[in-house]
């Protein structure tokens, strides 16, 4: 897990407090493989006096997504309760506290703490709301140099953002040790707070969503209409603010609101956004609290499996209604999105006027600089643009203008700004504006390495289409996906023969990675649908080839290749990947051979690669046939890990390769694995494999037989698995002979090519193009 | 010919596989504890013993070698018994009490432990490595065919309905549970000692099931069959022993006889409705025992699926009170290697307890074939 840690190190976390966020957090140190303690209270009458940590750790099993990335992590969370076990504290380097948002009851824990816990090991709440200054009321200096906030978000584990407050007396050493745990064992990125209520992210967020509501209802827009306006064209996830009040929980706009209005400075702009919500009363009152309760604004109903809608003028359910499409340009620019006639553009002026200014009036109070303010809305509030980018969208002196003409307040850092956008490009160096108007160097984490960065700095070493290679320093080369989606094409497979000479003469090392949302859902379906229809089989069947030919001279390079993943790395995505001497995964990576869900098989080297990894891991019984049905039910089943350490126990990672738990710090992770091969590297042996025939096929199709009868499994699975198993079982070999690398490419281009030739794959991928969901045929 | 009696039994407590309490343990070391157990139940001398002979459906990994001998080693058994593994899927562990008995009879020994074994969390059904004859699959599809199809195959040829099926397995379960209640089934089970701790009871039986709940379940292999999880017999975790001597032999070392061995039978039959293999071999067992099945007091028929053993029943003409008095192997466990044995030693106790005086043991196995044993009272 990412790098060790100097002396001082966390090796043992304490979390008090069972409750959603306290064991979630638990949850996500466990999944950095650092063992934690988990205590709540011994509930009245109670037989098990640790039934509710317990009780948390069952419901953190059961919940969806998973708060724990393995099962071994949730072996790392020890339970017990704070009656009994908080002297346990002596043994853990940080102590997180998650109780119950009440000052008196934390206050009575930390006079309990200060008497059991070691000087020198952290302390922090994971309050949102309570200023730190009252926290530490009445407690002595040692442990006000050992007290600090880290504020989470929901759910700890996907959530990047880690707000963290310091106090004046915080012993900034200690606070670099929690930052540095956070960061790299935690995966969170750190934003610095001020001591001021909300923080930064849920005092933006929260008055952005009573904005947005209170707009809706006062211009008399149906919550789809809102959700259209104020979701993608904002950058707001696609749920767009109703589908994500649902999401988060209608029951929690009311709380936010009651702790927020009570710790606010007077006259801030939130107070103007509370009136009397009866309809969100009545919602809560009845069930409707949104996902995890009957339904929300929007509901699903099961019987005619629709989705429904909240009318906001009656408090009634309706069939949704798809709103009129936006005006093109105001979809794309956000200009043209405020000043889009109509309810288009007011709606979208109400929301970004006031909550933009409302972000810009923070700097300084809650937050240093902007990067600290955009940081918390993008990575809390998954917005894809911080407010000061949106800002920068609309143009400063746009926006401050028209705040000016319509007699509204103007805050200092937009007048400070004035025509001059917040960020810019110097010298290849992003800079961002500070309170004093000067420009600085956005800067980042000690050891982060951002492709992103290099990029802006400088010309790739090569590039076409669909793929670039760049120079990332200390002689490592690294090979990025650029079409749309990162998909795999051609331009790809030439791109990376074309590099490796390159690679050879000039560099040690190459990393294969890239900063998309996913690493690769591999091949561009659309494109081969278009061959398909004109039935340009010598043209597919030439890519494919062009595919496991780059793949392998990637494998067989005279240099190390090390893959570097996160997010979705499927089909292709994944093959290339199963290529490299060895990969380096981000903790949030979801990799799987995905091509038989729509009537495809492997078909760039994926099958081999798979068997060669099960045939070598120890964890598998001997003999011809445990290696083969474990690669059979992978790929037939098309089973994607829904972590990188699943992918581990799934054998798409082979037991050496990394897990780096922070998203920023992967491609310094895969570097550093890359370098630590060069030094004696030889390109790996071609693997020979002995393979059990048609025997084996025999016992195959019969279990696939039984999942048709089950009705798990449909005809045509069947026949695609049929496919699949001819390659993975080696053909027509007998068992006495051995089948080589080569042999097999051969058996999969063929199952390929049967495979995309089908009538049946074909409406297979047009259906997942069409719906992005599997048919089932 | 030489008499042969049944002269004790025990098993281990039966758990589902996967998630029970003797997932954790290796079948060679399961199975060890119970032949000591055995032991100690009958106080036989083991100097005397000539061999060990065990059943085992999937003879390899943990229980691969020659796992017999390798429990005798672990058993702690003098060196001069024997150790054989013999394979009859589901018969397994009843074909060596019938080798067992032919040995005695040939003159080849006296005292045999016959025993069985089946721990189908730590070796999968089918084995690790699965490869059939493609020939053969071609032309005999049941050869190769999973055990949930021929069940259903039962149900559909003697048309027998999802609510008999649930009915039946409700009764198996209620007679297990009465008879754990009771303490009826703790004489015969040997503790096992695994690394958390002591297990003495089974942890199959679903006492409190009821039709209704049953009625809910998916059907378990074929979308559209009759057959679900609740009425098929679950993957087991077990082992069992019985100890089989010559009368004389038992008479002379004053080991309790429960029950004389009167007759034994085998037939194959059509590997796609295995489970009617209890009728040709339970046929042939009371026709050289020459009794009628109405003759029996006792019977213990295995319930591989409830499907099955309705047809068998009904089909052989067996009394209702005389079936799996203590509940079957729907309620109790199915370790497919160590029922045979299991069977036929709780046969050989029902007699000794109940009175009675014929017991048949009878179960059909995969592949197609039948296995039987009629006992009589000592």
């Amino acid at each position: 897990m990412g790098d060790t840690i100097e002396t001082g190190a966390i090796r043992k976390v304490c979390v008090i407090g069972a409750g959603v966020m306290g064991a979630g957090i638990a949850a996500q140190v466990a999944n950095s493989g650092t063992p934690v303690l988990l205590l709540d209270i011994v509930p009245d009458g109670a037989t098990d006096r640790d039934a509710v940590a317990k009780g948390a750790v069952a419901k953190l099993l059961k919940t969806d997504p998973a708060p724990f990335m393995s099962k071994r992590a949730a072996k790392l969370v020890e339970t017990g309760n704070i009656e009994d076990h908080l002297d346990r504290v002596g043994e853990c380097d940080w102590i997180i506290e998650a109780v119950v948002e009440r000052l008196d009851v934390k206050q009575a824990l930390y006079t309990r703490l200060e008497e059991l816990k070691r000087p020198g090991t952290a302390v922090s709440s994971n309050t949102s709301t309570i200023p730190l200054g009252k926290l530490v009321e009445g407690r002595g200096d040692q442990f006000r140099r050992d007290f600090l906030i880290t504020h989470f978000f929901n759910p700890p584990r996907y959530m990047r953002l880690i707000e963290i407050v310091r106090g004046e007396a915080t012993d900034p050493a200690l606070a670099q040790r929690v930052e540095d745990f956070a960061d790299r064992f935690l995966g969170k990125r750190i934003v610095p707070a001020k001591d001021t209520p909300g923080f930064i992210a849920n005092r933006i967020g929260t008055y952005w969503l009573a904005v947005a509501i209170n707009a809706a209802m006062d211009q008399g827009l149906t919550i789809e209409e809102a959700d259209q306006i104020g979701g993608r064209p904002m950058g707001v996830p696609k749920t767009g603010i109703f589908g994500l009040i649902d999401l988060v929980g209608v029951d929690l706009m009311p709380l936010l609101s009651k702790s927020l209005s009570s710790t606010l400075p007077q006259g801030d702009p939130y107070f103007d956004t509370l009136r009397p919500m009866p309809l969100v009363d009545r919602m809560i009152a009845d069930g409707y609290t949104g996902r995890k309760g009957k339904g929300g604004f929007y509901t699903f109903d099961k019987a005619t499996r629709t989705k429904r809608a909240l009318d906001l003028s009656n408090g009634q359910y309706r069939d949704t209604i798809k709103p009129a499409s936006l005006p093109r340009a105001a979809d794309k620019d956000l200009a043209a999105l405020v000043s889009a006639p109509g309810k288009v553009g007011a709606y979208a002026w109400e929301i970004l006027g006031k909550v933009l200014p409302y972000a810009a009036m923070l700097v300084g109070e809650a937050a240093d600089d902007v990067v600290a303010i955009d940081d918390a809305m993008k990575l809390g509030y998954n917005w894809k643009f911080g407010p000061f980018e949106l800002i920068d969208k609309l143009g400063a002196g746009a926006l401050a203008k028209r705040l000016a003409d319509e007699g509204r307040p103007v805050p200092p850092i937009l007048a400070t700004a004035g025509d001059r956008p917040f960020y810019r490009i110097e010298g290849g160096r992003r800079q961002y504006l500070d309170a004093s108007g000067e420009y600085r160097d956005v800067v980042r984490a000690q050891g982060v390495l951002l492709l992103e960065d290099v990029k802006r700095a400088g010309e790739p070493v090569m590039r076409n289409g669909s793929a670039a290679l760049w120079d990332v320093g200390d002689g490592v080369a690294t090979l990025e996906f650029t079409g749309k989606m990162n998909a795999l094409d051609e331009d790809v497979a030439r791109l990376i023969v074309q590099a490796i000479p390159v690679v050879k003469a000039r560099f040690k090392a190459l990393v294969v990675y890239n900063e998309g949302t996913n690493f690769s859902v591999g091949a561009n379906l659309g494109l081969a649908m278009f061959a398909v229809n004109i039935a340009a089989w010598s043209e597919i069947d030439k890519l494919v080839s062009a595919g496991q030919q780059a793949f392998k001279a990637l494998k067989y390079a005279p240099f190390p290749v090390v893959g570097a993943p996160a997010g979705m790395a499927l089909g292709g995505g994944c093959e290339i990947l199963l290529h490299a001497d060895a990969i380096q995964a981000h903790a949030e990576t979801y990799m799987g051979l995905v091509e038989c869900g729509v009537g495809l098989v492997p078909g760039w080297g994926g099958n081999g690669e798979m068997l060669d990894r099960l045939v070598k891991s120890p964890a598998m019984p001997k003999g011809p046939m445990p290696a083969v049905a474990k690669a059979f039910e992978l790929i037939s089943t098309a089973q994607v890990s829904k972590s990188a350490a699943q992918a581990k126990e799934m054998s798409f990672l082979r037991p050496a390769d990394g897990i780096t738990m922070n998203r920023d710090r992967l491609l310094a992770d895969a570097k550093q694995k890359a370098l630590a091969m060069v030094d004696g590297y030889t390109a790996p042996e071609k693997p020979v494999f002995r393979l059990p025939g048609e025997s084996a096929r025999v016992g195959i199709a019969g279990a696939v037989a039984d999942y048709r009868k089950k009705g798990i499994a449909t005809p045509y699975d069947e026949v695609v698995s049929g496919r699949l198993a001819n390659v993975l079982t080696g053909g027509d070999t007998d068992i006495v002979d051995p089948v080589t690398e080569d042999q097999l490419l051969v058996l999969e281009r063929k199952a390929f090519m049967a495979s995309v030739k089908d009538a049946r794959t074909q409406a297979r991928v047009e259906h997942m193009l069409d719906t992005g969901k599997p048919l089932r045929n | 010919m030489t008499s042969v009696v049944i002269a004790g039994y025990a098993r281990s407590p039966f758990h589902l596989a996967n998630k029970g309490d003797l997932a954790r343990v290796r079948p060679d070391d399961l199975a060890a504890q119970v032949i000591r157990g055995l032991l100690e139940k009958t106080g036989v001398n083991p100097a005397e013993i000539e061999d060990i002979i065990l059943g085992c459906a999937f003879p390899e990994g943990e229980q691969g070698l020659n796992v017999a001998r390798l429990i005798g080693l672990l058993a702690d058994l003098p060196l001069s018994v024997g150790g054989m593994t013999v394979n009859r899927f589901c018969g397994s562990s009843m074909s060596a009490i019938h080798i067992a008995m032919g040995q005695i009879q040939i003159g080849a020994g006296d005292a045999f432990i016959c025993a069985g074994l089946e721990a189908m969390t730590r070796v999968p059904m089918g084995g690790y490595n699965p490869l059939p004859n493609p020939e053969l699959a071609r032309i005999n599809p049941g050869a190769y065919m999973g055990m949930g199809e021929t069940a259903e195959n039962v149900a559909e040829k003697y048309q027998i309905t999802r609510a008999d099926q649930e009915a039946f397995a409700v009764d198996s379960q209620q007679k297990a549970a009465a008879a754990r209640s009771s303490g009826k089934l703790s004489d015969e089970i040997v503790p096992i000692t695994t690394k958390t701790g002591t297990v003495t009871e089974d942890g199959t039986i679903r006492g409190d099931t009821t039709a209704e709940v049953l009625a809910t379940l998916k059907p378990a292999f074929s979308a559209d069959g009759s057959v679900t999880a609740g009425t098929s017999s679950p993957l087991t975790d077990g082992a069992s022993a019985v100890l089989v001597t010559s009368e004389e032999f038992a008479t002379k070392h004053g080991l309790k006889i429960l029950a004389r061995i009167k007759s034994v039978g085998v037939s194959g039959c059509e590997p796609s409705t295995m489970g009617l293999g209890p009728i040709g071999a339970s046929k042939k067992a009371l026709e050289r025992a020459g009794i009628a099945a109405g003759d029996l007091d006792v019977v213990e028929i295995n319930e591989a699926f409830a499907s099955q053993a309705i047809a068998c029943i009904r089909d052989l003409g067996l009394k209702d009170e005389t079936i799996n008095i203590d509940g079957g192997a729907i309620a109790i466990g199915h370790p497919l290697g160590a029922t045979g044995a299991r069977i036929v030693g709780k046969a050989a106790a029902l007699l000794e307890r109940e009175g009675g005086r014929y017991a048949l043991a009878t179960q059909c196995i995969g592949g197609g074939q039948g296995i039987a044993t009629v006992l009589e009272r000592a």
